[in-house]
Order: structure tokens, then C-alpha cells, then sequence
């Protein structure tokens, strides 16, 4: 399971998760029928919708909406949901789509990962959606998201710096345990390696977190912190940053407090043990992963140095403190942050690293099992799966071609260094818009000096009868055949020759030396005129020796690479295996060269350079091939003849070249000198020792490249120092030159485009509509307005998001549906505005204190926000309005005008019976007794009155009677009259026990006589209603042979409504409940 | 090679309804002009690199709505601004009567040492000017800010006004700005002539230049 389950996890971490929280309004319902329930989810990943914590999210659907569904939308992309009608039964390939009040599930074909060979994994019972538990895959231990800060430890005098996350864990379904984990870290923690974990406090019952203000300080506004970490064994300080950062983290510390209700189990922390265990075992990287079981006690080692070393969890820990530290920054340097390009780049991380993904584990290692399932899954089905999810993330990346917008989608997220690497790009592409061709000359001369010291002059090889050559590149070999030289790499014959060469450079010109490469005998200088040395750049050298054991440098190649105004030069000096016989060695070596001889780059994220990766290659050497199938003296007497035309046909070189066996693509000058190996050193006479080497010509000058022309290609014999001639070449070769002017129109060009690109990559949608207008809003009465998202190209993030301080998007009485979500190009969504004015919103819409207005702020991530405007009117309402204020209003409150209403409602409630301040008021509202009168005439014996949910559709016309007074025309069901009344005594502002009675009446429940004294001390109106309503209850009671009503059910009924509990809308104890229905049924039983 | 850019800031476009907020940023941005009118109702943002002064500044420029009724929303983005365009339009006395009250909220809302720039725009329209060029200088003159008439229709100071708050960003961030210019100059450094840095003790490299 737990490889399995791992490289599961590290598959979901690379895609983007979303979750649709069902926000549903919490709405009074008239009928109080089950809810039509189904599962509602949206999650990206493998078989995503089976973990665990989208099991138990359940929404309430919308009445017209009888359908669960599961839609899979791509192979890693799954939303579940109530659904008004099964869009996969029309022949599409989505699937299983249930009818949810129906037993019989419908599934369509079954296009989703179905469970290994099993049923489906998703099945249905109950009459709705149910993911099968023991197919579920747990969550393991992960960082609340965004939740760490980092904060000083405070002990006595010490301050040390901790990281401090917020670890969730879910053990199962609707279980979650939360646990502190402290960190220590390095400097400023850049990476997961810089980070170690300290210790962990478990958030048990007993754990506190809490601010605290140390004594005799005074607050600072925008000070640090301070909050003391309470639990049975510690008692730990730390200051913490200012901000909202830190807020939000406290807030969600608050949150993970398990509480005291004795319904949840106390948490274990079980799955803490693996990190508490102190004995440390060696740590094994990848241990018994295939074994699949979990040992008792192994994290400590691994856990101890590396949590989240290179892995994701580390990083996301980081990055959840970074988040704060750049708030903070924005706070302190208010606004001025400076986003350096260097910064940034270290806190992008890959982003299949897990930046994006809900919950991040805290082992940082992708190895982690719950420890629940532990031992379940077999061995070889871990395997299995394992390779299933390796493969698939391959596929993944494979499929992940990278297209412009992609490369722009990723810029937007402020990749500073892709950008460069593309303008860098972009800047090759069109080199031939801002370079011409310049043509400059080089010498390339080659000499093996056979261990010798320079003793004599080198001017007739590198400047006689040349005119100065822009760039010298001289290439020695057998530089110093000595043991220290070939041992210790260090030899005086370096220094020597190099002088030599120096002073033998052409006199009209000077030269600055560019480098020097030396492996033991191999030499290559390389000289510039001083004139061009400001257009050499990125110049790198690098040796690869091929000779003894292959690797030794008595044998090999040296090499210069550079850059020469904009064209790329790579000169090579090699010295190949020796003797006749041995050219396939040669060859060898030539190969080994080409493949070992690397150069960096300078940005070191770039692949290094090989020699073929040059515009220009200029190979010298001496590459000692022979001259075959010809004895000595037949060789000597063609070269006396001069026939060298005749002579070359025998050339290795020349025969392996045309065999394609090497220097592919390169050139080499007509040879019209004598073989240049081997002579009598101090002189021209060939050969005379005992071996009698056949005369050779070792010593070449090799090309590679456009625009290069051979000048000369010689040998020179009035050099005698060594048993080789030296050889030269001089070329014109054409460079790519920069014209500035037209270099940075280019690069401005260049610029722009990638701007303009970038600009068309920011998430952008078009609204269809922008303004809404919700025309006499009545109460409890839905209006929903819609309009459509429609994205352009880029996939983008929507969602409401929240005024500043403004807890919520919009209006209490608003609500987007769905309020954020995930839209791929050129796809559309609707949004449908749902405006509902309940007991809640009510009174202050009656006041005028609220309106129908607001401004709803669409975000796009990493886009633009877009502005919607809501406005309407409201039509006012009894219901929600004040018993006193109902009392005043004579005329139908429709008739009233809103000046008018306005002002009654916002009369402060009289304790006094000062009700002589206003004449002609009513003792009751109206509207109360044109509902009581109603039942009363008509339902007296009405069964199971107040206990049957009335219709929805009677309820809005009892309400229009109600508030136009035209209660004549009422014909509603006796049902919904009783409801209608028992939603009026709800939506009460103020109840009719007034909440400043509501302990008074609890305390003396039961005793009659004190009850009657607080009723009397209610204000008037509100004793009236009490008196009025007790009464008919009463009467109800007389007729409880038909009406099977008691005094038990209606003061459970009328208890909850007359008597609410001032903290609002707490769930209330039962004890408290009951003493409620206590107090009511004394005023059934007796007579005032 | 050197660096495309060195650093990202916030420049904020504010002013009446109407002025042409939008159109200065589509004529700086894609060099685009479209004479009919659409409120921006929200708020929208655009890139641009651009070099001043030797450093590649890459802009972050937000167009706001200026309709009265989204106010209180659209001052909540000046704090993340470093930089505040205020445009009214010359042929508008409303709009630059306005300017005031634009101002007032900058001094409320937006970071300290933010930096203001006053603009003009609509100066094509000469015909219907209702504010004189030396209106708008006094204007400037009494907030100590810098000021253009601009036309994003002609394409009058545009290129201009922005390329000036950019500096005057620039300036005001001064010392941060001067890390990034040490960096810079070093990426500019000409290639190593004679560094041998494989072998810093050879003999060879004590005589590092050879001026033949």
C-alpha cells in the first residue's frame, strides 16, 4: 500500500485541485421533506475520487435536482454532484449518473477507473452517492495548507528561531487529529535540506495557543506576537510576526483544537509514534519499499536530518512561511516590494513539486503509509499499482509538450529566468537580422616539439612573410617528456614556450594572450589582437586524456572554446596514439575526444557544450597518422619527386577520413609539403636511427564550418629544434558581427513580443452580464439572476472574493452559485446569483439599514478582477419586522411608505407601558391575528395542525395577504396558515419573551406564580401577543380529541419560537430546551 | 549574458470615468488605440518591459475602474502600487476639478513615497480643451509632481510619461537600486582576457598579460 499509495499521492500533487464547496443556502424550508443529498466534489488526479476527505462531502441539492452524478471530464479530472437531469444518458461516455431517491442505480457506461476487477467505487445506498469506505484512500498526514509561520522560541533569555506547521491527519472518515510540528532550521531555510524537525506537540484536549501580553509591556500596534503553547507537559513561548499571516495561523491553530464535545473520541495520535520513536535506525533511502510494510520504528533517522529534504513537503513548509515573510515585508515596507529577479528565482519550485496541491505531506520523502493500512495490500498489488502510477507520470510529462502559450502561462507566474532563457532563445532565431559577416584572419599552427626547449627563433613559423593575423592559435605536443611532467603535471617547458611564442607573434601587431591549456605535453595558446579582445567572451578550456588506460595525458586532446563577436570558435589540439599499425586507435581517440571534451555554459542550468556544438571548429595536432603499403625509400624517393599527390593517396589519415570513420565534415587543405615526421633533430635529413621511421605527415590542420577560407597550409623547415617540423595555416574566416543599432531594435522587438505574448496569457474571460437588478425582493421569496463566464485561451481560476474588511464575498442575503471553480479555454460557465431575504436579513431591509446593493469582486488568478453590481428593491414585510412596530402600523405595511416604515422600525423597543406616546395603535399586530383568527375559525379541530409542513406556494400568498391586507381573499390550507404563523413568530427581530427575560423564565420554570411576574414585566405588546397566543392554544386544547393535539407538542412547538436564547443560534442544550417547553405548558394548563 | 531585466514594479492608472485610463495603457502596451469608449468596470493590469537607465524595469501597470460607485473597492490596490498615474481629461474642467479628491485618496490609501505623476490626456482634442496646459503645470506644481498633456489617440508623451514614473520609481528606490546596479555592471564585465583560473599556481600565470 504504501508505494502504491505514495507515488498515488505524488500523481495528485503535480495536478491542480479544486475543491467546489457546496454552499448551499441555508435555507427555511417550508416542507420540511428530506433533503435530496448527494456527494459534491471536484478534484483533479488519478482515481482522485477516493480519498478520503471527498467522502463525506455531501451537498444539499436544489429542489429541481433529483439526480446524483459523476462526471468524469478527462482521465484525471472527476466532479461529483446533484444534477437536475443525467447529462450521460445522452450516449456520452460520462458516468454513472443516479437517480437519488431511486434504489435501482442507472450507471452509465462505465468509463471511470473502476475498482481492480471489483464493483464500482462508487456505489449507491441510501439513496445517494456513496464512495465504498474500504476503497477509499486515506489522507495521509499533511500541512494544513498554507499554515506554518515561522517564530521565536522564547526560553529564559535564549531566542531561537522555529519553523512551526500545522499538520492534519485523518485517520478516517470525519475523524481528523491535528498535531504542532516544530522546526529548526539553518539560516534562512531556502530549501527542505536547511530544515530539521525539533519536536512535535500533539493538539490533544489539554493543548492551548494562545496570545498573551507579557506584563508591563505596553502593546505596540504592529509589534510581534507573543503566544504562550500550553499543554500537560510543556509550556512553550514564541513570538510570532504581526500580521495576517500569523492571524490566519492562530485562527487555524484555534480551529484544529478538538474541543470538548464528548461526542468525538478523544485523538490518539497514533500516527504521531513514528515520529516520536527516539531510536534511530540507519536510515535507508527507499527502504523496504517493496515490501510495503511498515516498520515499527524507523522515521527517526530519516525524519531527524532531512524532513522534506528534496521533497515536496519541506518546500510547501517554506513556502507557507515565505508567503508570511513577503506579507510582512509588504506591511513594513508598505508596498514597496521589490520583487528582484534572484529572489524569486529561489522561491520558484518545480511545480510538480506540490506547490499547488491542497495538502502537502510532512515526510517530504513520497513514502508514507497510513498507518490504518498497514499490511492490507499485498505485495505484489502494491507493485503493480506502483508501476501503474510510475508509468502514468511519465506519460504525464511526455504529454506535457510545451506550447508558446504554455511557455507564456508559466512567464506569468514570473519565471524570470524561462524568460531570459527565451529571449536568449529568440535572440539565436533572428541572428541574422542584427549580424553580418566580418572576415578575420586566423593563424592555426601546430608543433611537436619532441620534449625539447625552445632554441630558436619562432618567427619563420608563426610571422614570416604573413601580414598579422587577428587570433593566434598555437598547438604544442611532446611539450616535455619527463616523468615530473607526465606525474605531477607541472613542467618549466610551459613557461618557456609560451614565451618563445610570444616574442615570435607577428611584430605589427599586439596581442593579448586569451588562454592557455596545458595536459602534460599538449599545448594550445590562444592570442587575440588587443583591438578584438573586448568581442572575446565566454572562453573555457578543457583536456581529455586518452592515453594510458585510456584516461592518462601523454595522450589526448586539449581544447579552447569562445565566443568571437557572435560566432562560436572551438580550436583543438590533440595528440593521437602513435606507430603505424595503430590507426584504429587513432580513431579511438579522435572519438573520445569529440565525446569527453565538455565545456560548461554560463548559466548552469544549460546542458554543457561539446566540440560539434561550435560555428567555427579548427582541429590541429599532431594526429600521427602514417603513410602505408609503401616501403621507406619508395616514400622518400615520391617526396624527392614532390609527387605528394601520389604520396597523400597513402595517407591513413586521408584513407579514414574518405572511410567516414572520422572528422566527419571537416576539411583539410591540399598537402604540397614534405611529410613533416620524422627528421634528425638540427636538421632536415630524415630518419636515420635504428628504427628508420618511414617519413609521415603527423602533423594536420583540420576545418569545420561556414564561411572559412584556407590562406596557406605549410610546413616549415627551417625549424630544426625537434624530429617534426612545425606546421601552419592561415585562414579567413567570416564572423558573425553585431550591429548594435540593429541588435537592440531586435532584442526591443524581441521584448515586446514576449510582453505582448505574456499580456495574452493573463487569464482573461467575458462576462455576459455585468449588472443586476433583483426587482421587488419579497421575503423568503428566491430570485435568481445568471450570466455566463465565457474564458478566452488561458485556463484560469475564478472566484468571488472578499471586500476588504468584509467577511464574505457579498451580502448575507446573496449568494453565488457556484462561487469559484476552474475554467479551461474557451469553455463557459453559469453563475447563477441567488438572492434570498430570510429571518436574518429581514428586519434591517425593513429599516432601510441594508439595501439591496453590493458589489461583487470576480477574481481570475493571477488575472484581472472584474466588478458585478447588484441593486433591487425590497418589498417590506411583516414578517421580520417588531411586534411594536406592527402594532403602529394600521394600513397594510405594502401601503405604508418606506419613510414611514422605516421610522417604526427603528423605534426602540418601550419597556413602559408609554404606549400613549403614539395614539392608535393596535394591541396585537394585525397581521398575528388575522392568522390566529384564521386557524380559529377554520382549524380548530384541524389534526396534526402546526405538525404538517405547509406548501411553499401558500406561504407566498399568505404573505401578500398578509402585507397588501387582503386577508379576505386568503384561501390557504390550514397547514400552511399554521406554518405561515409559526415563520412569523421566528422571524421575529425580538421574540415575543423578550431576550432580556429568557434566563428570568427559565429560572422559574415550574413555578407559576414567578412565571406570571415575568410575563408581566415584558413591554405591552409583547405581554399582548403572550396572553393572545397562550389563549388560542388553549382553545386548541379544548378540541384535542379532534385535533390530537397536547400540551406537550405545542409547547415543544411554541417554546423554541417564544423563548430563544439570546447567544443566538447555538444548538441548545436539551436541559435548557426542556425548561422552555416547561415554561410554556404552565400557561396551557392554567388560566390566568 | 546580462540579465533581460532586473526589476518588476506596480504602476497604478487612477482618475474619473472616462479620461482615457485605458487607452494610455493599450497605446503604451501594444501600441493599439480604439476611440470607443468601454468602461473598465474592475480592474485590469498589463506588462511591460522597458530599459531605464540602463536597467531592464519590467511594469506591472493596473488600469482601474473609475466610476464613482466602485471607489471604495478600487483604493484598496493603491497600497500595491509604487507608482500612481492621475489622469484627467483636458477637455473635461469635471475631471481635473476632480484630481483633488484623487489625490486626497493616494495621500490615504497608497504606501508612502509613492510615486504621482499628473497627466493630461485627450490633448489631440484642442477644439473642446476646457483646462489650459498652465492649469495642469499649476496644478502639478502645488502636489511637487511631474506632468504631461498626452494623447493616446495621436500617441503624444506617452512612451514619455511612462518612461519618467518609471525613473522617478526608480529613483525614489535608490538604494535597493544600487545592488542591483553593482550586479548589472559585473554582468557586463568584459570577457577574461588572461585568467587562467584552472590554474591559479602555474608559473606561466605569474606574467598574466603578454603585450607582445
Amino acid at each position: 500500500m504504501s508505494v502504491a499509495n505514495s507515488s498515488h499521492r505524488a500523481a495528485l500533487l503535480r495536478v491542480l485541485l479544486i475543491l467546489l464547496v457546496a454552499q448551499n443556502l441555508a435555507r427555511c424550508q417550508l416542507t420540511p421533506a428530506p433533503v435530496q443529498i448527494c456527494h459534491s466534489f471536484h478534484c483533479f488526479g488519478e482515481m482522485c475520487y477516493q480519498e478520503a476527505e471527498f467522502a463525506n462531502q455531501i451537498a444539499e441539492c436544489e429542489p429541481e435536482e433529483h439526480h446524483c452524478e459523476l462526471i468524469q471530464l478527462t482521465t484525471v479530472h472527476y466532479m461529483a454532484r446533484c444534477s437536475p437531469r443525467c447529462e450521460g444518458e445522452i450516449g456520452t461516455s460520462y458516468s454513472p449518473c443516479l437517480l437519488a431517491n431511486n434504489s435501482a442505480p442507472s450507471p452509465g457506461p462505465c468509463s471511470l477507473q473502476c475498482c481492480s476487477g471489483g464493483p464500482l467505487c462508487l456505489v449507491l445506498s441510501l439513496g445517494h452517492l456513496t464512495i465504498q469506505e474500504d476503497k477509499l484512500v486515506l489522507t495521509p498526514p499533511a500541512l494544513v495548507r498554507n499554515q506554518a509561520v515561522q517564530g521565536v522560541l522564547c526560553e529564559g533569555d535564549s531566542r531561537q528561531s522555529r519553523l512551526l506547521g500545522l499538520v492534519r491527519y485523518r485517520p478516517e472518515r470525519g475523524v481528523q487529529e491535528h498535531a504542532l510540528f516544530l522546526y529548526n532550521h539553518r539560516r534562512m531555510a531556502i530549501t527542505g535540506d536547511d530544515v530539521s524537525l525539533d519536536q512535535i506537540v500533539p493538539v490533544s484536549r489539554d493543548f492551548t495557543l494562545e496570545e498573551v501580553f507579557p506584563d508591563g509591556e505596553l502593546y505596540i500596534l504592529g509589534s510581534d506576537v507573543t503566544v504562550q503553547l500550553d499543554t500537560a507537559e510543556l509550556n512553550l513561548i514564541f513570538q510570532l510576526p504581526f500580521g495576517s499571516h500569523t492571524r490566519t495561523f492562530l485562527q487555524e491553530v484555534a480551529r484544529a483544537c478538538p474541543g470538548f464535545n464528548p461526542e468525538t473520541p478523544d485523538p490518539e495520535f497514533l500516527w504521531l509514534s513514528r515520529y516520536k520513536c527516539t531510536e534511530q535506525k540507519p536510515s535507508q533511502r527507499g527502504w523496504n519499499s517493496a515490501s510495503g510494510t511498515w516498520p515499527e520504528c524507523t522515521r527517526k533517522g530519516e525524519d531527524q536530518p532531512s524532513i522534506g529534504g528534496g521533497g515536496s513537503w519541506g518546500g510547501a513548509l517554506l513556502e507557507a512561511v515565505q508567503a508570511g515573510r513577503s506579507e510582512r515585508c509588504d506591511e513594513e515596507l508598505e508596498g514597496a516590494d521589490w520583487e528582484m529577479s534572484a529572489a524569486a528565482g529561489s522561491r520558484e519550485r518545480d511545480p510538480a513539486g506540490g506547490s499547488q496541491s491542497d495538502d502537502l505531506r510532512p515526510d517530504g520523502k513520497g513514502l508514507l503509509v497510513d498507518q490504518s493500512f498497514r499490511g492490507q495490500d499485498k505485495p505484489d498489488s502494491l507493485l503493480t499499482r506502483q508501476n501503474k502510477s510510475k508509468s502514468e507520470i511519465t506519460d504525464m510529462v511526455r504529454s506535457s509538450t510545451i506550447t508558446v502559450s504554455d511557455k507564456a502561462h508559466i512567464l506569468s507566474m514570473q519565471k524570470f529566468g524561462l524568460r531570459d532563457t527565451m529571449v536568449k532563445s529568440h535572440l539565436v532565431q533572428k541572428e541574422e537580422d542584427y549580424t553580418y559577416i566580418q572576415n578575420f584572419r586566423f593563424f592555426v599552427g601546430t608543433y611537436n616539439v619532441n620534449g625539447q626547449s625552445p632554441k630558436e627563433c619562432l618567427q619563420p613559423w608563426l610571422s614570416h612573410g604573413i601580414q598579422a593575423p587577428d587570433i593566434y592559435c598555437v598547438g604544442f605536443q611532446e611539450l616535455d617528456l619527463s616523468k615530473e611532467a607526465f606525474f605531477f603535471h607541472d613542467t618549466p617547458k610551459e613557461e618557456e614556450w609560451f614565451k618563445a611564442v610570444s616574442e615570435s607573434l607577428h611584430p605589427d601587431a599586439k596581442y593579448a594572450k586569451v588562454k592557455l591549456i596545458r595536459l602534460v605535453g599538449i599545448m594550445l595558446l590562444l592570442y587575440v589582437k588587443q583591438e578584438h579582445a573586448a568581442h572575446i567572451s565566454e572562453v573555457e578550456a578543457e583536456t581529455v586524456g586518452t592515453g594510458i588506460m585510456g584516461r592518462m595525458g601523454n595522450k589526448g586532446g586539449v581544447a579552447i572554446r569562445f565566443q568571437f563577436h557572435n560566432t562560436s570558435i572551438c580550436v583543438v589540439n590533440s595528440h593521437l596514439a602513435a606507430h603505424t599499425e595503430e590507426y584504429e586507435r587513432r580513431n579511438q581517440d579522435y572519438k573520445d575526444i569529440c565525446s569527453r571534451m565538455q565545456f560548461c555554459q554560463v548559466d548552469p542550468s544549460l546542458p554543457p557544450l561539446t566540440i560539434s556544438k561550435h560555428d567555427v571548429i579548427l582541429w590541429l595536432g599532431d594526429l600521427n597518422y602514417r603513410i602505408e603499403e609503401l616501403d621507406v625509400e619508395k616514400v622518400k624517393k615520391l617526396i624527392e619527386e614532390k609527387a605528394f599527390h601520389t604520396l597523400y593517396a597513402y595517407d591513413q589519415l586521408k584513407t579514414q577520413v574518405a572511410a567516414k570513420a572520422i572528422f566527419e565534415g571537416f576539411t583539410e587543405g591540399e598537402l604540397t609539403f614534405q611529410p613533416t615526421y620524422k627528421y634528425d633533430a638540427g636538421s632536415d635529413e630524415w630518419d636515420t636511427s635504428e628504427k628508420c621511421r618511414a617519413p609521415a605527415w603527423c602533423d594536420r590542420i583540420l576545418w569545420k564550418g561556414k564561411n572559412i577560407t584556407q590562406l596557406s597550409y605549410q610546413s616549415h623547415m627551417a625549424l630544426k629544434t625537434s624530429d617534426h617540423k612545425p606546421v601552419s595555416s592561415v585562414f579567413d574566416i567570416g564572423v558573425k558581427v553585431i550591429n548594435e543599432e540593429l541588435y537592440r531594435k531586435t532584442l526591443e522587438e524581441i521584448v515586446r513580443s514576449l510582453d505582448k505574448m505574456e499580456n495574452a496569457n493573463i487569464p482573461s474571460v467575458s462576462l455576459s452580464k455585468r449588472e443586476f437588478f433583483f426587482q421587488n425582493v419579497k421575503y423568503m421569496q428566491l430570485q435568481v439572476e445568471s450570466f455566463t463566464i465565457h474564458n478566452g485561451q488561458v485556463p484560469c481560476q475564478f472566484e468571488f472574493i472578499n471586500k476588504p474588511d468584509e467577511e464574505s464575498y457579498c451580502k448575507q442575503w446573496l449568494n453565488a452559485n457556484p462561487s469559484r471553480g476552474f475554467l479551461l479555454p474557451d469553455s463557459t460557465i453559469k453563475i447563477e446569483l441567488e438572492l434570498f431575504v430570510n429571518k436574518t436579513t429581514a428586519t434591517k431591509l425593513n429599516s432601510g439599514e441594508d439595501k439591496i446593493e453590493d458589489i461583487l469582486v470576480l477574481h481570475l488568478d493571477r488575472g484581472k478582477d472584474y466588478f458585478l453590481s447588484v441593486s433591487g428593491n425590497y418589498l417590506p414585510s411583516c414578517f421580520g419586522s417588531p411586534i411594536h412596530t406592527l402594532c403602529y402600523l394600521k394600513e397594510p405595511i405594502l401601503d405604508l411608505p418606506l419613510k414611514a416604515i422605516r421610522e417604526l422600525t427603528l423605534m426602540p423597543l418601550q419597556t413602559e407601558d408609554d404606549g400613549s406616546q403614539l395614539k392608535n395603535h393596535m394591541d396585537i399586530p394585525k397581521e398575528l391575528w388575522m392568522m390566529v383568527d384564521y386557524l380559529y375559525q377554520n382549524a380548530i379541530q384541524q389534526e396534526d395542525l402546526f405538525q404538517q409542513p405547509g406548501l411553499r406556494s401558500e406561504f407566498e400568498h399568505i404573505r401578500d395577504c398578509l402585507d397588501t391586507g387582503t386577508t379576505d381573499t386568503l384561501s390557504a390550507s390550514n397547514h400552511s396558515v399554521a406554518e405561515a404563523l409559526l415563520l412569523f413568530l421566528e422571524s421575529l427581530p425580538e421574540p415575543v419573551i423578550c431576550y432580556s427575560a429568557y434566563h428570568n423564565c427559565l429560572e422559574c420554570s415550574g413555578n407559576y406564580t414567578a412565571s406570571k411576574q415575568v410575563i408581566s414585566t415584558l413591554p405591552t405588546f409583547h405581554k399582548n401577543v403572550f396572553d393572545y397566543l397562550m389563549k388560542f392554544l388553549r382553545e386548541l386544547l379544548k378540541n384535542s380529541a379532534k385535533n390530537h393535539l397536547d400540551g406537550n407538542i405545542l409547547a415543544s412547538i411554541f417554546g423554541s419560537l417564544l423563548l430563544r436564547n439570546p447567544a443566538g443560534h447555538q444548538k441548545l442544550e436539551i436541559a435548557e430546551k426542556k425548561k422552555a417547553q416547561e415554561f410554556i405548558r404552565q400557561f396551557l394548563y392554567n388560566s390566568p | 549574458m546580462a540579465k533581460q531585466y532586473d526589476v518588476l514594479f506596480r504602476l497604478l492608472l487612477i482618475g474619473d470615468s472616462g479620461v482615457g485610463k485605458t487607452c494610455l495603457l493599450c497605446r503604451f502596451t501594444d501600441n493599439e488605440f480604439h476611440s470607443s469608449h468601454i468602461s473598465t468596470i474592475g480592474v485590469d493590469f498589463k506588462m511591460k518591459t522597458i530599459e531605464v537607465d540602463g536597467i531592464k524595469v519590467r511594469i506591472q501597470i493596473w488600469d482601474t475602474a473609475g466610476q464613482e460607485r466602485y471607489q471604495t473597492i478600487t483604493k484598496q490596490y493603491y497600497r500595491r502600487a509604487q507608482g500612481i498615474f492621475l489622469v484627467y481629461d483636458i477637455s473635461s474642467e469635471r475631471s481635473y476639478q476632480h484630481i483633488m479628491k484623487w489625490v486626497s485618496d493616494v495621500d490615504e490609501y497608497a504606501p508612502e513615497g509613492v510615486q504621482k505623476i499628473l497627466i493630461g490626456n485627450k490633448a489631440d482634442e484642442e477644439q473642446k480643451r476646457q483646462v489650459g496646459r498652465e492649469q495642469g503645470q499649476q496644478l502639478a506644481k502645488e502636489y511637487g509632481m511631474d506632468f504631461y498633456e498626452t494623447s493616446a489617440c495621436t500617441n503624444l508623451n506617452i512612451k514619455e510619461s511612462f518612461t519618467r514614473l518609471t525613473e522617478l520609481v526608480l529613483q525614489a528606490h535608490r538604494k535597493e537600486l544600487d545592488g542591483v546596479r553593482t550586479r548589472a555592471s559585473n554582468e557586463m564585465a568584459l570577457a577574461e582576457l588572461e585568467e587562467d583560473e584552472s590554474k591559479p599556481e602555474g608559473p606561466a600565470n605569474s606574467s598574466k598579460t603578454c603585450w607582445c
